[in-house]
């Protein structure tokens, strides 16, 4: 137990300051420098001793300090990122959604065009015949002259009886004279 | 023509034959199943290839995904045209038509029946009957009830084989086009032929030196296209107007309306895609040096498998998932 605890505690040691130059030797040099003091002779000695180890102290609490803020940094950034993750996510699903509308509305335009197309195919086709009201104008001038024509072929008709009848007539009066002098 | 002369080792006989067997493959009809994530194709030896689709489209495809999931032997002859019901696959070749079950593909098929119709050429399912239309070298279309498997009736009129069938959805009418370079269209609820269009006889779309016969048909209740030996045209069918002439010289042996395009395939090895005012929108290359059917994979329950798939005068299949390039080819 001791040695598999003793092993974690090397493994954090050696990832925190592996190479032996910064925090971890200098609460080491504190701790040597403290021994030291209380083992040191003389008043002056003992004040300087005490003055260099409150600043190495302080250089500690310093750097202390400066790691809590880098933990704070990380957590906050953390949230941000995490913020920003579900944003994206949000931004995701929105154009999920927009692009099944699109494909919705393509469909709906290539039904639009195909009916146009259909429409202009069939125009092509009617384009080809003439304009009915042009026909329908041509019909009545036909008509009419068709009636004019029939009413002067009544009058010519009319005339030619009216002329066999006189003759009819005529003819007939000859022949009634011609009798009456030959039987005289 | 060389005939395959064996070898001095017999080693490998089979495989040249296999690979001289394949070279010469046609690939005549195909068909997607009902759930949409398989595809059959029947070619001029007699046998079916059923492939996965999902398989071959997922994002783990390797080279053994474009191979088929089972190959059998399903006719003697050709198979020429297949369909599929809700659960049957019907396949039909020279004179015989076979349904096999798609969940159960490599036993024996379940029902089959023989009919004295020399090149079944075209098969269409009329859902609200529950039959099947067939039609081929005699002439004739004979209507048979899928539940019973009896030939209920015949329709004729045409004067040669006929070649392609369509089905008019809204009045229930059945066109059809063959050798004899007419479209008719048959009213199947008193089996009589209601119109006539004579393709060859308009000036515009008939071509004299490619024949009268019509290859391939396809409608959309109001509108039709028909072409073949006469140019790719689009007809009105209330009026039996030519409107519009697609100008491809190749004659095209398979057409489909897609959308808002057509989509036609024949001789040469492109597919297609025109506008309805007679636009060539685009012209995909397909691998095989002709095509002669195209399947659209259009089935709700597979909308991931949703794909353009060409056959023809090879061993491959073409997949489209996107109209605009092939993306790869299934095999035999």
């Amino acid at each position: 137990m001791g040695a598999v605890t003793d092993d974690e505690v090397i493994r954090k040691r050696l990832l925190i300051d592996g190479d032996g130059a910064g925090d971890d030797r200098r609460i080491n040099l504190l701790v040597k420098s403290f021994i030291k003091w209380c083992n040191s002779g003389s008043q002056e000695e003992g004040y300087t001793q005490y003055q260099r180890m409150l600043s190495t102290l302080s250089q500690c609490e310093f750097s202390m300090g400066k790691t809590l803020l880098v933990y704070d940094m990380n957590l906050r950034e953390m949230e941000n990122y995490e913020k920003i993750y579900k944003e994206i996510e949000c931004s995701i699903a929105g154009a999920h959604e927009k692009i099944a509308e699109c494909k919705k509305q393509i469909l709906q335009a290539k039904r639009i065009r195909k009916n146009r197309q259909e429409y202009d195919a069939l125009a092509k086709v009617i384009q080809h015949h003439p304009d009915r009201h042009e026909t329908l104008k041509e019909l009545e001038a036909l008509g009419k002259e068709l009636e004019h024509l029939s009413h002067i072929k009544e009058s010519v008709e009319d005339k030619l009886e009216l002329r066999r009848k006189q003759f009819h007539v005529l003819l007939s009066t000859i022949h009634e004279l011609q009798q009456t002098l030959e039987s005289k | 023509m060389e005939r395959a002369v064996p070898l001095a080792v017999p080693l490998g006989q089979a495989e040249v034959f296999q690979a001289l067997q394949r070279l010469h493959m046609t690939i005549f009809s195909q068909s997607v199943s009902p759930c949409g994530k398989f595809l059959a194709a029947g070619n001029n030896y007699g046998q079916i290839a059923v492939f996965s689709l999902s398989a071959a489209l997922s994002s783990e495809a390797k080279e053994e995904s474009k191979k088929p999931v089972v190959t059998f032997q399903a006719h003697d002859g050709p198979v020429y045209s297949m369909v599929s019901t809700d659960r049957h696959l019907l396949s039909a070749g020279d004179g015989e038509v076979k349904a096999w079950l798609w969940v159960e593909m490599l036993k024996k098929p379940p029902y089959r029946t023989s009919l004295e119709v020399p090149e079944i050429n075209a098969l269409l399912l009329i859902p609200k009957e529950n039959s099947l239309l067939l039609a081929g070298g005699d002439c004739q279309l004979h209507v048979m009830d899928l539940e019973t498997g009896t030939f209920t009736r015949a329709l004729r009129g045409h004067t040669d084989y006929i070649h392609c069938l369509a089905l008019r959805e809204r009045s229930p009418e059945v066109l059809s086009g063959g050798e004899d370079g007419a479209v008719r269209l048959w009213d199947l609820r008193n089996s009589k032929e209601v119109q006539t269009i004579e393709v060859y006889k308009h000036e515009e779309c008939s071509r004299p030196h490619n024949g009268r016969w019509i290859g391939c048909l396809a409608t959309d209740s109001d509108w039709m296209v028909c072409g073949g030996g006469p140019a790719l045209t689009l007809w009105h069918l209330r009026s039996s107007t030519p409107t519009t002439i697609f100008p491809m010289r190749a004659p095209q042996k398979h057409v489909t309306f897609y959308q808002d395009l057509i989509l036609s395939a024949g001789q040469g090895c492109c597919v297609n895609q025109w506008q309805l005012s007679g636009e060539l929108k685009a012209q995909v290359p397909g691998s095989s040096p002709g095509l002669l059917s195209l399947s659209l994979n259009q089935q709700p329950t597979a909308p991931e498998c949703k794909v353009l798939t060409a056959a023809g005068n090879s061993c491959r299949v073409d997949v489209f998932t996107n109209l605009g390039y092939r993306a790869f080819s299934l095999s035999f």
